[in-house]
């Protein structure tokens, strides 16, 4: 049978017209739609952990200050600060007339409450504020002194406390106290610019304006995992941002005309970590990595610049400690790359190139899939550390289930790759993953006393300037005899449409007030 | 026939049982998961709180034996990420996946049978070869490659369908809220499209070459010669005697490969961004949300046992020689 054309016609036109109301989404221009990676799975301030989760979450939730992209601390609910001399106490003044999104007042009581509920063992809280931001601050207890002021205590001076406070998320006492743990994690009542308006599980979050600050009445956060579909979801215009960018889809985003990607230098320090444990001390090439030497000696191996470019599509921020730039030590360069110093070095620590040209050997440690292009930045470094002798037996491990645990028990290596994150608001916040020989983050169990006996004088200055020459000193220890082999600070890729003016910061946040239409 | 019927659904408990053991297991293998639940500088003693505050403190066994005895009362837990009734947030997603797996059966058979008789009765000509051929074809291409060529080219060339997303049908209608489901249904079957054929590819090469090899071999029988001899219509051979008879293998597949299909879309619903029961399995394995992946395993392999409860009924009522033990035919 013959299909009449002007009725095949029509039959695709119709297609076609219904295709354009469904398959390519009509934004309005108060509408702006942001593509994420990452599942969302609570809105419950106790237990937001991701990142992704917590970019939505502070547009619901306020804090009492923010950070700026710039890392300086700002005044959100509250508009001044006073800490008590021994610095135990902070006394926070929130602005007059805050309400909730159900429009309960907001006081210094909802924020004491804020605090002590995500405190409260009783809750079984797991999320970044009680897992880290109350431990790291030594968090004890809050209390309303008034109706605009309360009062924070922790357990001791603390020159990142203000920093993390920023990350608890201000809510109202009657509107939690009313809702079961259950009914909170999905019917947030937050403090903030935006209300939620709808979420579809595993979909997408609606977001819809309450008050100022925000250029948009709605946000809507899809939640795209496949990278090549945010990026198609980019290029037809579906969507205005998209995080999580893979650096082998930049040409096609900037060559499409209808969008281009951000590339941010981040936080994360990625470096290769030395394990100086006893433990690990008794592996093979496990004893050659006790000696600074030949820590210094692998600095000169890895060229980290071909890495950054060939791999990660960009010229890299170098790093040369902990610490994130600008507060990092001005007077240190990136090691270069050079093959002979690094030779040489170890020829001088006593570790010459045997029969089989090989030095020693070294198991070398690193997950799968949690950084920028992970496998192939660890099988070059891996290729390099061989160039100069070493015999590198190169484990890849699953991320959560297998390499996790590792770190935890702060067991992997002798050689192990890793990325932390960091911060640009402080020097010492960056440095805190050390702050200690034994606190949990130190991985490496490195235990060099010009930099731990200098900890206690460290927080206990009081301003910054005079703060300064110590941490000077004690990042010239990390970037001669330190436990990482330094590598460079993780580049951010961010795909943003043309139709909006918007800036990606460094922290990984992805805030929304200002993003505007072009 | 009820006997029977009780029989395998008793039978049934065990598989069920047998699954969320295996799958408890599995989960446990991959060592602690109380580190997926605390924070990058989280210490020794948050640590250990949290493994305390999750259960994870306890002997296997016996966090094996509390999860059945919930289950017992009915009760599946709590997501450990969502905190929420772990069921919940699955029967949740499970109408999306449904509407995908039915969208996608439906057409790859609607396509097969024709594919397949035509291929059969054309043995040997160029419409079997090309028929064959394209099977082949069908069957070899992975469906997340698929999926993606075709968001390439229908969603970002061509832009007549959805890149990614989903419209719910299902979800509306099942709460009563017959309006929205159906002003929602143009627009959920064009999300389906694009799912829908990479998902359904598979089944439509399946499916067409297993039509073609049954109808063959029923043409050959003798009750087909017979057919013909009294001198009825091609037509009429093929579609009461042939056709007829050609299909209790494909029921049997049909049956079996919907509950396959249910469980195994995970990576066509993660190119597509599809908020399907695959995709929160993923994720929940990834995240060793124990309670979440054991209540979605449970509801999986519960509708697993009964569509091949249901291809058996069909079997009996499609083929009156076969018999039900421990009941009637």
């Amino acid at each position: 049978m013959k299909l009449r054309l002007p009725k095949a016609r029509a039959a695709v036109a119709g297609l076609l017209s219904a295709a354009t109301l469904t398959g390519c989404v009509e934004r309005s221009d108060d509408t702006i739609v942001v593509g994420l990676s990452a599942n969302i799975t609570t809105f419950e301030p106790g237990m937001i952990s991701s990142r992704d989760n917590a970019n939505i979450a502070r547009h619901i939730f306020s804090s009492l200050f923010n950070l700026t992209a710039e890392g300086e601390h700002v005044p959100e609910l509250a508009y001044s600060l006073d800490i008590s001399d021994d610095g135990m106490a902070y006394v926070y003044t929130l602005n007059e007339g805050l309400t909730c999104h159900d429009g309960e007042p907001l006081t210094a009581e909802d924020v004491a409450y804020t605090f002590n509920r995500i405190a409260d063992p009783a809750n079984r809280f797991t999320g970044n504020t009680p897992g880290f931001v109350f431990t790291s601050i030594g968090f004890r207890s809050a209390e309303a002194i008034d109706d605009l002021r309360v009062q924070i205590n922790i357990a001791q001076r603390n020159p990142i406390a203000l920093g993390l406070i920023t990350e608890v998320y201000i809510h109202c006492k009657d509107a939690y106290e009313a809702m079961s743990l259950d009914a909170a994690a999905s019917n947030p009542i937050g403090s903030g610019a935006y209300r939620l308006a709808s979420w579809t599980r595993g979909s997408e979050v609606v977001l819809e304006k309450v008050r100022e600050p925000g250029s948009f009445q709605r946000i809507v956060w899809r939640v795209i995992p496949e990278a090549s579909t945010r990026t198609a979801e980019l290029i037809a215009g579906n969507v205005d941002i998209i995080t999580n960018v893979v650096p082998e889809q930049i040409e096609a985003i900037n060559g499409s005309g209808r969008a281009e990607v951000q590339v941010v230098s981040g936080m994360r320090r990625m470096y290769l970590g030395f394990n100086l444990s006893a433990e690990h001390a008794r592996l093979p090439g496990g004893d050659a990595i006790q000696n600074p030497m030949v820590r210094r000696a692998l600095q000169y191996a890895v060229d980290v610049p071909t890495i950054c470019r060939q791999l990660l599509s960009v010229e890299c921020e170098r790093a040369t400690g902990p610490v994130n730039p600008p507060n990092d030590n001005p007077n240190l360069t990136p090691y270069p790359y050079d093959p002979a110093t690094a030779e040489r070095l170890l020829d001088e620590a006593g570790w010459r190139r045997g029969d089989d040209g090989m030095r020693f050997s070294i198991r070398m440690q690193a997950g799968r899939g949690r950084y920028v292009n992970d496998v192939n930045v660890v099988l070059a470094i891996s290729q390099y550390l061989s160039d100069v002798g070493l015999d590198v037996d190169l484990e890849l491990m699953e991320w959560a289930s297998v390499y996790t645990p590792l770190l935890r028990g702060r067991s992997m290596g002798p050689l192990f790759f890793l990325g932390t994150g960091g911060g640009i608001w402080s020097p010492i916040y960056d440095m805190t993953d050390m702050a200690q020989v034994g606190s949990g983050t130190n991985y490496t169990h490195w235990s060099d006393p010009r930099w731990f006996d200098r900890w206690p004088e460290l927080v206990n200055i009081a301003t910054p300037e005079e703060r300064r020459p110590i941490i000077n000193e004690m990042l010239q220890v990390f970037y001669d005899d330190g436990p990482w082999l330094h590598l460079y600070f993780q580049p951010d890729f961010y795909g943003v449409s043309n139709r909006i003016s918007w800036r990606a910061r460094r922290d990984e946040y992805v805030e929304i007030f200002e993003a505007t239409l072009k | 026939m009820g006997v029977y019927i009780v029989r395998r659904l008793l039978q049934s408990v065990i598989v069920v049982i047998g699954v969320t053991l295996v799958s408890f297991l599995a989960l446990q293998a991959g060592g602690d998961p109380t580190y997926l639940f605390v924070s990058e500088r989280a210490s020794l003693e948050e640590i250990e709180a949290t493994r305390q505050a999750l259960g994870f403190d306890r002997p296997l066994h016996m966090q094996y034996l509390s999860f059945v005895g919930d289950l017992a009362r009915g009760d599946f837990g709590q997501s450990l990420s969502y905190r929420q009734p772990a069921m919940e947030i699955v029967l949740e997603a499970l109408p999306a996946t449904i509407e995908l797996t039915l969208f996608a059966m439906l057409g790859a058979l609607l396509l097969a049978i024709p594919l397949g008789v035509l291929a059969a009765i054309n043995r040997g000509t160029a419409w079997d070869g090309s028929i064959t051929t394209m099977s082949m074809l069908g069957q070899s291409i992975p469906s997340f490659w698929m999926g993606i060529m075709m968001i390439l080219f229908f969603g970002l060339y061509m832009r007549i369908f959805p890149i990614s997303g989903h419209v719910p049908f299902l979800a509306p209608l099942m709460a009563g809220d017959f309006g929205t489901a159906f002003s929602n249904l143009p627009r959920t079957i064009f999300h389906l499209i694009l799912p829908g054929i990479a998902v359904g590819t598979y089944s439509l090469a399946r499916n067409t070459r297993l039509v073609r090899s049954s109808i063959l071999e029923v043409l050959e029988q003798d009750y087909v010669r017979t057919a013909r001899s009294k001198g009825l219509p091609e037509m009429r051979v093929l579609v009461h005697h042939a056709l007829r008879n050609a299909w209790l293998p494909v029921v049997t597949i049909i049956g079996l490969e919907f509950g396959f299909l249910l469980g195994g879309v995970v990576v066509v619903e993660t190119v597509f961004s599809y908020p399907g029961i695959g995709r929160l399995l993923f994720a929940a394995i990834n995240q060793r949300d124990i309670p979440l992946v054991q209540a979605g395993v449970i509801l999986l392999a519960g509708i697993f046992v009964l569509l091949n409860l249901v291809v058996d009924l069909v079997y009996v009522r499609l083929d009156p020689r076969v018999k039900l033990a421990g009941g009637q035919g």
